[in-house]
């Protein structure tokens, strides 16, 4: 009994070593374009973070069904929106409107374009989240239209019909005050 | 590919590859100019998306992860120690047990269980043994007979539970009674058994203890009387 106790410690913990280095090299991997997506689904930072950080928890504890790393993405993607979803069971948070935070650039910016992508980002915000969610994965992941169906659950033309939409209500409301710069201007 | 169609597609995945596109853009300058506007409006919107993670939440995110991982192992380790505790209570129970029985162990039980043993070796002799030579054992645990209580078959040194006692069979009223004299030594308790057809019973004098087995109840507490009044034992 104590002879296999004592064998038994050096294989667990260089299994645990290696759980850790997938780990690590998941967050470090993937960590900024989770908290993108999870910033983009709820328009808050703060919560945005705290979600991210349940996220990566439960995907700690899973890990080991994570057989598949090139999977990771999507997988990470799901828990995410799982726990999300968590979030709105738990209570519902007031959200803060996006235009009330200021969102910091992953670059440094002049501040014309800084402007243009405050103007951008309101108006992505304000996309209903069955646009917002689909246009996301497409814009923060690079995913094509059979791996946002995949990802979502949905039929690919559904999905197909909400990034034009989504990209089309952009356009529309980018166009709609440059109309009215144009005229204030002219 | 029509207009609409065209502007759909073009919409819904600028950075498209598919050719049909591709192809209609090629020829019409106006959907090119139109492809060329989505293009430029979805690389700033990618650009627009990408917010600034917090900093050094990827540092928070493992951090978090060692301390969940730290907390596990100190449960596994709780879990490991309670299970030591209630090994170590188990046994502790099994001794108290034990010693309890090996402190309170009943005369009168191990009597019958002697005489089980034994089966026929004992309680099939039919010596005659006088009184004398009765005593003359009886001298080693400074006991003595001093009236007769009838026939004695069988008088021998036995193993009364590692106690060297004296075993007699004698002539009760109906049949043949088992007597041991077991000297004071173990904390024995001195009690009535039935078990099966056999009953037993114990008492104790100065120096020893006295146990009576019969499968006759009568004949048991007969013999018992007798002895208390012909056994004594000097300091």
């Amino acid at each position: 009994m104590f002879s296999r106790k004592q064998s038994k410690p050096p294989s667990v913990s260089s299994d645990m070593a290696n759980k850790q280095k997938r780990y690590e090299a998941l967050v470090l991997g993937l960590h900024t374009d989770i908290f993108r997506y999870a910033y983009w689904l709820v328009k808050d930072k703060a919560i945005a973070e705290d979600i991210v950080q349940e996220t990566f928890l439960r995907a700690w504890k899973s890990l080991d069904s994570l057989n598949d790393e090139k999977a990771a993405k999507s997988w990470l993607i799901t828990i995410l929106r799982r726990e999300n979803a968590r979030r709105f069971e738990r209570k519902q948070f007031d959200l803060v409107d996006i235009d009330d935070v200021s969102v910091a650039d992953d670059e440094q910016l002049s501040n014309e374009v800084e402007i243009e992508h405050r103007e951008l980002r309101a108006i992505m915000a304000s996309l209903s989240e069955e646009y917002r969610e689909p246009l996301m994965l497409q814009i923060v992941f690079g995913y094509t239209g059979d791996e946002i169906a995949d990802q979502l659950n949905l039929n690919k033309n559904t999905v197909m019909t909400r990034l034009f939409r989504a990209r089309n209500q952009v356009k529309e409301a980018l166009d709609k005050a440059n109309d009215v710069r144009g005229r204030k201007n002219g | 590919m029509d207009d609409l169609e065209f502007r759909r597609a073009a919409l819904a995945d600028p950075s498209t590859l598919d050719k049909s596109l591709l192809d209609a853009a090629a020829n019409d300058p106006k959907k090119q100019e139109f492809l060329n506007d989505v293009r430029q409006l979805n690389s700033k919107m990618i650009r627009a998306s990408k917010v600034a993670a917090p900093e050094g939440m990827a540092h928070r995110l493992l951090l978090r992860q060692s301390m969940e991982n730290h907390r596990a192992s100190r449960k596994r380790s709780h879990i490991i120690q309670l299970a030591l505790a209630a090994s170590i209570a188990f046994v502790f129970g099994i001794s108290v047990t034990n010693w309890q029985y090996a402190d309170g162990v009943s005369l009168s039980e191990h009597g019958i269980a002697h005489v089980l043993h034994e089966g026929d070796y004992a309680l099939a002799a039919s010596e005659d043994i006088s009184m004398s030579q009765v005593n003359a054992k009886l001298a080693r645990f400074g006991g003595e007979m001093t009236a007769s209580t009838g026939r004695i078959y069988y008088a021998n040194f036995c193993d009364f539970d590692k106690i060297k006692s004296l075993h007699l069979v004698m002539q009760g009223e109906s049949g043949k009674v088992s007597v041991f004299i077991v000297p004071h030594d173990k904390a024995y308790v001195t009690d009535n058994v039935v078990e099966g057809k056999w009953n037993s019973q114990s008492f104790d004098l100065s120096k020893a203890s006295l146990v009576v087995v019969s499968d006759i109840p009568s004949d048991v507490i007969k013999m018992k009387e007798k002895l208390a009044k012909s056994m004594q034992f000097s300091a």
